[in-house]
Formats: structure tokens, C-alpha cells, sequence
């Protein structure tokens, strides 16, 4: 009992951390700056305490005796807690002059903020359907309200209204899906649904699979696989910029620890079913993510299109799971830790530049900034490398282990189809470096301004070069081979 | 009465609450369409606990209405935010995030 409360402290103190927000943010006196190292400080003794944590418990539910099998601690879960919490860090840490310098900044957009977060921690420990249902619930409708915080413009809150109709809408499938596997199965519980489905052969299990679709028609709704993808350029570009990162980075991959989660431990004896349909999926997303990024004009819209393709590549490791890759899970699981380091810092950058501009930040505004800002023209570049997929970055390794377990599955079509989108998405990503670099800029080279976002920003930069080029020699920090083996370890707790 | 008519309930519902979320323009009548395929759920949660005789599903329905209360707060509260903006509540007027050409 002392352990569990131990275990769940993280949770807890997220979400009371939301709730004191909540209060706080009532008060006039109290500045913007002050309520964000409260939501800062709570989200770095929930960190701290996941930490000492993570090595010292083998999986098990949590308080078995009152929420049965609700929820579930394992390595696999711990590790994306630490994601979530980093990554809401990160996003209030690299916009700390974002909202300084826009006038609709509240009180509760750290609460929403903490309360999403404490959804997706709930989400990647749900171990039975509707409390997955729910978890998906509280981080939606969190991320909803912040799409939207930006009242007074009708970019933000059009961006709202789109993701929230076809976000309601894929949920009622999602509740749908749920309906169906409990009719058929009797119970929401993973563990007796995995149970069910092996006991079963497939003739006996159309419920379950047609219940799956619908739930993987909603999950692939989240993660934006271009049969889905309508919103997600638009809700990107109308969102503020923090709350664009916090989507792109944090919130994507919540959705995909549930989705391996489902497809690994729930569906794991029948998920062969999907294996065509998930091709077909992948290919189209590559393909068409790869259009719409090559069509934008924008380079947040160009970052939005892109973490289309980038959620194809992911695509393509849950399909080689589906093929009997043994990689393949710790694969996405690496390629999850280094976009989200990439796209963090991609949008960070963005972000920073927006606090000192109110330009749409277009490839024309970027000519010029490497003179202006040559380090952080340099960061800049860095970022469109590791998402290119350049050797020497993290993104590369990612790259090489989701084409390796492609490959070691026999689908040598989808490995030679991502390597060659991998080349399409070289011609945007370096477009914005050929903008910063090849023009002369027209205002004189400005000084590298010395604050917290600016060195978390070069932080990453550095994890980025040194996940893929690092080595384990330093102790406590994980070099390239240190990130897969963390990936490793926590697909196999899952197990 | 058979459950089975109770499931064809639920499939016209749900049936009805897709069409009209993909064909109706009027922002209230596609919450409206959402809340309906919602509800046609939690019809399915209730006859599924008669049929397979057990509470728990009773229970899941009670949850989802509060999960649907959740989001038409949020819902509402957002139509009521375009209308102030934009003074009507037609889907087809909200296009300013459009695809600029190529």
C-alpha cells in the first residue's frame, strides 16, 4: 500500500498541482512568471520522484484492491511519465518570453497545461478500456481549451473548433470500439481481453476486430495518418506556438504508448488483421504527408505537414510488429524519444522568434537569420537535420532502426518507400537552412541573448548531436546505444 | 422486448448522428449529431448490462454521461466564443486556416 501511494505520487502531484494552479490563477497580484515556476516546480519534484523510482518495482497494478486492474506501473509507462513531464517542462521553459510578450496569457493556461499532462501519465498507466477512455478525455479536452487560447484571434479559435468537432467525433468511435469488445469479451480489462483473444481463434472474434478498427481509427485520428489528417496543418498553424509544440511533441506521443500498448499486450495474437490495412495507411501517409509539406508556404505549416510524415515512419515499426519484427517495438519507442526532442527544439526555435515578432513566419522572413542569428541559425539547422534524418543526429538512428526492422520483417517495400520519402523531406527541411545561409541579411547581426530558453534550446541541440554520436563512456548520461537500450528495456516490461 | 431491437436502436442512432455530422453545416446541429452518437452508446452500455447480466456496464453508461457532460460544457461554451466572433454559426464561414495555393 506505502509503495503504491509511492508509485501514484507522480500523478498526484501533477494533477494537485492543477488544481493549486487553479486557485492561483484567480489572483491579480500574482504575475504570469511567478505561476510558472510554480507549475515548473511541480512538474520537477513529480520528475524527480519518477527518477528515484524508475529501477526500484517490478510491473504490477496499482492499489489492486480498490481499482482492480485500472492501472498498471511498468518501466514502459515510467518512461513516457518522464517524457510528458520533460516535455511540459521544456514547453514552459523555452516559451517563458512567449507568454511574456502576448497579453492573453492566464492564470489557466499552466492548469490546463498540468492538467493534460496528468492525462497523458494516466493514459501510458491505463491498463483497462474505459479508464484509457478516459485519461484520453482529460488530455483532449485540456488541449482542446489551449488550441483555442488565443480568444480574441479567429485563427485560434477556428483551429479550435475544427479539432474539437473531429476530435468528438473519432472519440464516439473510440467509446464505440469500447462498446463492442466489451460485448463480445464481457469485460474491459486488457489482461482479459488478451486472454480472450488467444483463447479464441479468429472466425470467433469479429466483435473484437471490428471494435479494434474502430479504436485504431481513432487512435490513427490522433497521430494524424493521412486519411485523417484534415485537421492537423490547420490546428497546428491556428494553435499559439507553445501550444503547437506541446501537440507536437508531448501529446503525439501520449497517443502512441497507448497505441503500443493496445497493439502489443491487447491485440498481440490477432493483430496480423490489421497488417494490410496499416500498409496501405502507411503508404498513403508517407505519400501524402510528404505533398503537403512539400505545398506549404509556412514554416510552421511545413513543421505541421511533416510531423505527418513522421508519424508514418512510426507507422511503419507498428506494422513491422504486426510482421513478427523482434526490434520493431523498441524501434518506435527510439524514434518516439528523438522526434520528440526535434520537433520540441524546431518549434522552441520558432517560438522564441515569435516573442520578439508578430510575423507569420514564412520561408521568405528566415533569409538572412544566419547572420542575424548565427547560433541559433545553427540550432536551427541542427533541429532540420536530426528531422531529416541526417547521420551524426539522433534522428538518424531513429531513422535507421525503424528501416532495419522494416526490413527484418521482409517489408522491403515500406523500408525502400521510407527511405525515399526520407530524401523528399531532405528538399524541405533544407530549404529553411538554404533560406538562413545563402542571403545576406539586411539588419546587422544581433547578440545571442543569454536566458532560459535560449540555453534549453541549446541543450537539446546538444542531446540531438549526442544521441547520435555519443557514447556510453560518460556515466549516468545515455549515449546512442544508452536511448535504445532504455527503449528495450521498457517494451520488454510490458511483456 | 428483445435486446436485438434495442441494438437496431442503437445502430439508427448512431447512424443518424454520423450523417449528420458530416452533412449538417449549423455548428449546433453538429453537436448536437456528436452528443447524439454518444448517447446511442450509452443506450448500447445499458442494454449490454441487461443482456450479459452485469452491473459493470451499467455503471461504464453512468461514466460516459459524465465524460458527455464534460465535453458539451466545453462544446457550448465554445459556440457560444464563434458566434461572438464571428455572429453565425455556419461551419462554411470559418475559413481563414485554408491551404494558401500552391
Amino acid at each position: 500500500m506505502m509503495q503504491d501511494i509511492l508509485l501514484a505520487l507522480p500523478m498526484a502531484i501533477i494533477v494537485l498541482g492543477a488544481f493549486v494552479l487553479m486557485i492561483l490563477g484567480q489572483s491579480k497580484k500574482l504575475p504570469l512568471e511567478k505561476l510558472s515556476h510554480v507549475s515548473l516546480l511541480f512538474l520537477l519534484l513529480s520528475l524527480l520522484i519518477q527518477l528515484f523510482t524508475i529501477n526500484s518495482y517490478a510491473p504490477h497494478f496499482l492499489f489492486a484492491e480498490i481499482f482492480k486492474e485500472s492501472f498498471i506501473v511498468d518501466k514502459f509507462a515510467a518512461i513516457f511519465d518522464i517524457m510528458f513531464t520533460v516535455g511540459a517542462g521544456l514547453t514552459l521553459l523555452i516559451n517563458n518570453d512567449y507568454f511574456k510578450s502576448r497579453n492573453y496569457f492566464s492564470g489557466e493556461y499552466f492548469a490546463l497545461l498540468l492538467f493534460s499532462v496528468f492525462g497523458m501519465m494516466m493514459l501510458s498507466h491505463a491498463h483497462e478500456l474505459i479508464s484509457i477512455f478516459i485519461a484520453l478525455e482529460i488530455a483532449s479536452l485540456s488541449v482542446y481549451t489551449l488550441v483555442g487560447y488565443h480568444k480574441d484571434n479567429h485563427l485560434s479559435s477556428e483551429a479550435m473548433m475544427k479539432y474539437m468537432i473531429l476530435g468528438a467525433l473519432t472519440g464516439a468511435f473510440f467509446l464505440l470500439g469500447i462498446a463492442l469488445i466489451y460485448a463480445l469479451v464481457g469485460s474491459t480489462s486488457l489482461t482479459d481481453i488478451a486472454q480472450y483473444v488467444e483463447a479464441h481463434n479468429i472466425q470467433e472474434l469479429s466483435l473484437v476486430l471490428v471494435g479494434g478498427s474502430f479504436i485504431m481509427v481513432s487512435i490513427l485520428f490522433k497521430i494524424g495518418a493521412v486519411p485523417f489528417h484534415a485537421w492537423i496543418i490547420d490546428v497546428y498553424h491556428g494553435a499559439p506556438y507553445p501550444i503547437t509544440m506541446f501537440i507536437a511533441s508531448t501529446f503525439k506521443i501520449a497517443i502512441f504508448a497507448i497505441a503500443l500498448r493496445l497493439y502489443l499486450v491487447d491485440f498481440a495474437s490477432v493483430n496480423s488483421f490489421w497488417n494490410e490495412m496499416l500498409q496501405a495507411i502507411t503508404i498513403i501517409t508517407l505519400f501524402g504527408g510528404s505533398w503537403l509539406a512539400l505545398s506549404q508556404k509556412q514554416v510552421k505549416r511545413m513543421l505541421a505537414a511533416s510531423s505527418i510524415v513522421h508519424s508514418g515512419y512510426l507507422l511503419i515499426g507498428i506494422s513491422s510488429i504486426g510482421f513478427g519484427s523482434d526490434l520493431a517495438a523498441a524501434a518506435v519507442m527510439f524514434y518516439l524519444i528523438a522526434y520528440f526532442l526535434s520537433a520540441a527544439g524546431a518549434f522552441g526555435i520558432l517560438s522564441f522568434i515569435a516573442s520578439r515578432s508578430s510575423k507569420q513566419m514564412t520561408y521568405d522572413d528566415f533569409k538572412g537569420f544566419a547572420q542575424r542569428r548565427p547560433y541559433m541559425a545553427l540550432m536551427m539547422t541542427i533541429f532540420m537535420l536530426s528531422l531529416a534524418g541526417f547521420p551524426s543526429t539522433i534522428g538518424f538512428l531513429g531513422k535507421f532502426y525503424i528501416f532495419t526492422s522494416a526490413i527484418e520483417s521482409g517489408q522491403i517495400l515500406l523500408a525502400g518507400l521510407g527511405i525515399f520519402t526520407a530524401f523528399v523531406s531532405v528538399y524541405y527541411y533544407f530549404k529553411l537552412v538554404a533560406m538562413m545561409y545563402f542571403y545576406p541579411s539586411t539588419t546587422p547581426q544581433k547578440v545571442f541573448p543569454l536566458n532560459v530558453s535560449t540555453v534549453i534550446i541549446a541543450m537539446m541541440a546538444l542531446i540531438i548531436v549526442w544521441g547520435g554520436i555519443g557514447t556510453s563512456l560518460v556515466p549516468y548520461i545515455p549515449g546512442a546505444d544508452g536511448f535504445i537500450n532504455i527503449a528495450v528495456d521498457a517494451i520488454k516490461s510490458l511483456h | 422486448m428483445s435486446a436485438h431491437l434495442f441494438f437496431l436502436l442503437v445502430a439508427l442512432l448512431f447512424s443518424i448522428g454520423l450523417v449528420g455530422v458530416i452533412s449538417r453545416r449549423n455548428l449546433f446541429v453538429v453537436y448536437m449529431s456528436v452528443e447524439l452518437m454518444l448517447s446511442a452508446i450509452t443506450l448500447l452500455f445499458a442494454t449490454l448490462s441487461q443482456t450479459l447480466n452485469s452491473a459493470n456496464a451499467s455503471v461504464m453508461s453512468l461514466l460516459t454521461i459524465a465524460i458527455i457532460a464534460a465535453e458539451a460544457a466545453l462544446f457550448l461554451a465554445m459556440i457560444i466564443h464563434l458566434y461572438r466572433i464571428n455572429r453565425t454559426l455556419d461551419s462554411e464561414q470559418c475559413t481563414s486556416l485554408k491551404q494558401e495555393a500552391l
